[in-house]
């Protein structure tokens, strides 16, 4: 069924936009330092994103996790060069194999969107284009870019649909999005990711929209496309639940930050941040010593805080148990906590300790 | 695809019937409260009642409803669709068939749109274009400050001062500088030259599609801005598609469906601006031969010229709504 | 140029604008010297056309053919700004003439915003077979443009007797235009309730057993108020100028009173003899008028719509 993907593609304008060839497992191939995003309205600055970092691996998953308006959204479009245009990247790099693609002029930028780093968007129904057929969207990139003839394009988007699982790929390609159903028009918009082969794939919150049985198939889905061309998957996603089973590594993000870096079994064995205690005691478990005393599920107290009316501090601060007088007053660095994992606490330790034992 | 076509083109028809049915009324109405229009043929002499039957015979006004206000007169209405039928729209008051009047009027007309048009599209796709896509700038507000002032003035005002202010002495200094017999003579001429037709029609059919562009520009800005902001934008850009080609293939196509949708409605406007135009530049077509019908009190040719219209404006909308099915797929499968 | 809008980037920029969307609107037009300008230009002509006799103290119909096409005088002479073919004073035409035209404006788009709102309402609520009449109805109106209707009835029903008062010598042309000038509220009225309509709260107002009537009132049309509101400056500046255009056909308000109309209808006549001032008196009012009309309605579109500036 799953038809693996010729080279070719990828030889055509290899020399102008850097590629080095195909990916080791274990090699970097995105990296986030210090990012920072500003919006301006007509009521001052907000700052959405504030010194975010992260790292993409060729062969792993990360998860993004946070509430919404933590800034996980707007982190990536910044990467992407997508951002609108009330919003700008004051601080930080994004480098694609060592290329700061922030600092590159938008065209080129844009030249490494689709190749390198292609994006997944959480409604496909508005993210696909209403007016044309799904087969011209799946390869309207690779006609554009590198030329490739109708005959070739169409082939190739059987292809793409085929590897997606969509049935009947050779008919459903002269179809338009609104002719498919939630699940099936989430695996085209995968599908048109997919297109140029990209070695980063940043998936934003790709089976919100869906029903739960369709989520886990599409979730599948991503896994086994990642796994198979050992690409490099960013997972963006409010819920912790979808993360356990894909993930190889989780940031999780509030208001902004990054609050705790590490590996997926780590976090869920001993979380070292407040907030990741209080999201994982939050997500329901049947086998029993998830609910309280009293049979009910825990809840994160209090409500994020609005971009731009973030407290002073530890931002976390007022929802916090642990909250003493220096979390008011010092805003914690992203600092080790364990090998191989950092948590931005003043009591890191406490909390991972706590969480051991 | 074929049914959607089947189902406009009938509802087409009844909106046309439903449109003579009341044009009969009012004209009925207006008879009946009014006096005998076949009076008017007679001008200031006093007839003798022989002379206004025959007249009255002649333009069908002689059925008794007439005399009965209140009576929807179904009888003449019947009659006269028959008669529509077999494509006999009557004669005006000097005996002339309405159609034949109207077939050497219509080129003209048509000519006079093609200009509108044209200028309408430049205008109206150029600069909505460049307003979107540099949103917020100076080069946007400037021309929605444009969009405005066009506004301010509208056909009749601009038709207006160019006949009486400017006209002359423009085509005395083009007279004077470039010959009588030369282009720009011809151009800026103050009526209709049936042997220049398209120099003559230039600069009215320029300043008729100026007034109606303004509205057209705002359309333009305003259904790409939408697209611009619409998601699938920033997916074909995360595609790293180039800009030039987002633009073409998704803002421009994409906004194509609303604007077409509009040209069907600014039809009308554009059909009353020409009754305008032809009116007050002498210029012989549709619109003038009504302007001068509806001054001498013609009013068999008044209803003759308007049902023509009122046809002619179906057939445009029903064509609005094929090419807005051909242009949206979500219409032509729902 | 990306403009993507996800919810998280919307939430972020409406952070700290906690404001209404009517009470936004307010600020941002009070900012704007134009909107003021053209505030000012609108107020001063509805002043002239309700009371003239502020502007001048000679009667527009009192002519003295002796006095015939005196020039301009200026401010304080007898006739500030001069006299037409007739010997009438140009400045008591003006100010007199404002009322007719400005009167039939306001009464035709005021009776027009009536039945397109209220045929709009009813079609969008009730759908199914009002909904079939009122769309046919529309359809058959809108094939027909408001001029060519106007040219047809007005020249049908020229000989008509109706008064001389103020309402009777706008009579004909109010009811003429108003059949013909509906049809956009209903249409936008109509786009509006039905986007209204499957709204979660009008959904629930429906399930806690309100009324249709309240559920119209109180839950849907103030949704419709914001594009209609839009349409009203500009309409009325349309009507002014078919106004023009009807005296022009000797259609439109029926002499002996005077409109800028029937001023530019005459006045074009003696441009070439050296008498512009005939025509560009009314012409500049007219357009003065509906150029601050126009302002006006390209700033409420502009408040009322933030997705558009």
């Amino acid at each position: 069924m799953t038809t693996s993907v010729p080279v070719d593609v990828r030889d055509r304008e290899s020399e102008d936009t850097g590629d080095t060839g195909p990916r080791d497992v274990g090699e970097t191939l995105l990296e986030v330092d210090d990012l920072a995003v500003e919006f301006r309205g007509d009521d001052g600055v907000v700052r959405a994103v504030d010194g975010l970092g992260y790292r993409v691996v060729a062969g792993r998953t990360l998860a993004l996790v946070g509430e919404s308006g933590c800034g996980k959204s707007v982190s990536s479009l910044a990467v992407m060069g997508l951002l609108p245009p009330a919003a700008r990247v004051t601080r930080g790099s994004a480098r694609f194999r060592g290329t700061d693609l922030l600092a590159l002029p938008p065209a080129r930028h844009r030249e490494h969107c689709g190749r390198h780093v292609a994006m997944v968007f959480q409604d496909a129904l508005a993210a696909l284009n209403p007016v044309h057929t799904v087969g011209y969207q799946l390869t309207e990139a690779l006609r554009a870019r590198t030329g490739a003839s109708r005959r070739d394009a169409r082939r190739r988007a059987v292809e793409l649909l085929d590897l997606v699982k969509v049935p009947h790929a050779a008919q459903r390609v002269h179809e338009y999005p609104h002719q498919f159903s939630g699940g099936m028009r989430q695996r085209v918009m995968i599908a048109s990711a997919l297109a140029l082969d990209p070695d980063v794939l940043i998936a934003d919150e790709p089976t919100t929209a869906l029903d739960v049985t369709v989520q886990a198939q599409v979730m599948q889905l991503l896994a086994e496309i990642q796994a198979e061309r050992n690409m490099g998957l960013v997972l963006i996603t409010h819920d912790l639940g979808v993360v356990a089973g894909v993930a190889d590594d989780v940031t999780v993000m509030y208001a902004g930050r990054a609050v705790e870096q590490a590996p997926v079994r780590e976090l869920y064995e001993a979380p070292a941040h407040p907030y990741t205690r209080a999201l994982l005691r939050s997500v329901p478990r049947l086998a029993g010593g998830g609910t309280d005393a009293d049979g009910r599920l825990p809840v994160v107290p209090g409500r994020p805080p609005a971009p731009g009316r973030v407290p002073s501090g530890c931002a976390f601060h007022p929802r916090c148990d642990l909250a003493r007088d220096v979390c008011r007053t010092d805003v914690p660095p992203l600092a080790e906590a364990a090998p191989g994992r950092s948590s931005a606490c003043h009591f890191s330790a406490e909390v991972l300790g706590g969480a051991r034992g | 695809m074929g049914r959607y076509i089947l189902r406009r083109a009938l509802l087409g028809a009844l909106t046309l019937l439903i449109v003579m049915f009341v044009l009969h009324l009012l004209t009925t109405f207006a008879i009946q409260l009014n006096g005998n229009p076949a009076l008017a043929f007679f001008g200031d002499r006093v007839p003798t009642d022989a002379q206004v039957a025959a007249v009255e015979a002649r333009y069908g006004l002689d059925d008794p409803c007439y005399d009965q206000t209140g009576n929807p007169c179904l009888g003449p209405f019947v009659e006269r669709l028959g008669s529509y039928a077999q494509g006999d729209f009557g004669t005006d008051l000097r005996g002339r068939e309405v159609t034949d009047i109207v077939a050497t009027a219509a080129p003209n007309t048509l000519k006079l749109f093609a200009v509108v048009t044209v200028t309408w599209f430049v205008l109206g796709m150029g600069l909505g274009s460049v307003a979107a896509r540099w949103r917020g700038r100076p080069t946007d507000h400037g021309i929605r400050m444009s969009s405005v002032l066009i506004d301010a003035f509208p056909i009749f005002v601009l038709l207006l001062v160019y006949r009486y202010v400017f006209a002359v002495p423009l085509s005395g200094w083009a007279t004077s500088t470039f010959g009588a017999d030369s282009m720009a003579a011809l151009w800026f001429r103050p009526s209709f030259d049936d042997d220049h037709p398209w120099a003559t029609l230039l600069v009215p059919g320029i300043l008729l599609g100026l007034a109606g562009s303004a509205a057209f520009i705002r359309l333009v800005r305003a259904s790409q801005l939408e697209a611009y902001t619409g998601e699938h934008v920033r997916t074909a850009r995360s595609r790293g598609l180039p800009e030039r080609h987002v633009v073409v293939h998704h803002v421009v196509r994409n906004s194509s469906v609303p604007v077409v949708t509009a040209v069907g409605l600014t039809f009308t406007e554009a059909l009353a601006g020409a009754v305008i135009t032809e009116g007050m530049m002498n210029i012989y077509g549709m619109g003038g031969v009504l302007w001068e019908a509806v001054r001498a009190s013609d009013v068999a040719l008044v209803v003759g010229v308007v049902t023509i219209l009122a046809a002619v404006t179906v057939v445009v909308m029903l064509v609005v709504d094929v090419a807005y099915a051909a242009l949206d797929p979500r219409i032509r499968y729902a | 140029m990306p403009e993507p809008t996800t919810p998280e980037v919307a939430a972020a920029v409406d952070v700290a604008a906690g404001r209404s969307l009517g009470a936004d609107a307010w600020h941002r037009l009070r900012r704007r010297p134009d909107v003021i300008v053209a505030v000012v230009v609108v107020a001063f002509f509805a002043v002239v056309a309700a009371v003239p006799t502020l502007f001048t103290s000679t009667d527009p119909q009192r002519c003295v053919i002796g006095d015939s096409k005196i020039h301009p005088q200026g401010f304080g002479a007898t006739h500030p700004f001069g006299t037409d073919a007739h010997g009438c004073d140009v400045l008591a035409q003006l100010a007199h003439g404002a009322r007719p035209s400005l009167l039939l404006a306001f009464v035709v788009v005021g009776a027009s915003v009536v039945i397109g709102v209220v045929l709009g309402l009813l079609a969008g609520y009730y759908l199914g077979w009002v909904d079939g009449i009122v769309s046919r109805v529309i359809e058959v109106f809108l094939v027909i443009p408001l001029l060519l209707a106007a040219l047809l009835l007005l020249s049908l029903f020229r000989n008509v007797h109706v008064g001389s008062g103020t309402f009777d010598v706008i009579l004909l042309p109010a009811i003429v235009l108003t059949l013909f000038a509906w049809m956009g509220y209903a249409r936008y009225v109509r786009a509006s309730v039905l986007e209204a309509k499957n709204l979660d709260y009008v959904t629930a107002a429906r399930a806690l057993g309100a009324s249709d009537v309240r559920i119209m009132l109180r839950h849907v049309l103030p949704n419709a108020v914001g594009p209609v509101t839009a349409l009203v400056p500009t309409a009325i500046a349309g009507v002014i100028s078919a106004e023009a255009v009807l005296a022009f056909l000797g259609i439109g308000v029926r002499p002996p009173a005077v409109s800028w109309g029937i001023m530019i209808t005459r006045g074009s006549e003696w441009v070439t003899g050296g008498y512009a001032y005939l025509l560009l008196f009314p012409l500049g009012c007219l357009v003065l008028t509906v150029l601050a009309l126009v302002v006006l309605g390209d700033a409420l579109r502009d408040a009322l719509d933030p997705r558009l500036r």
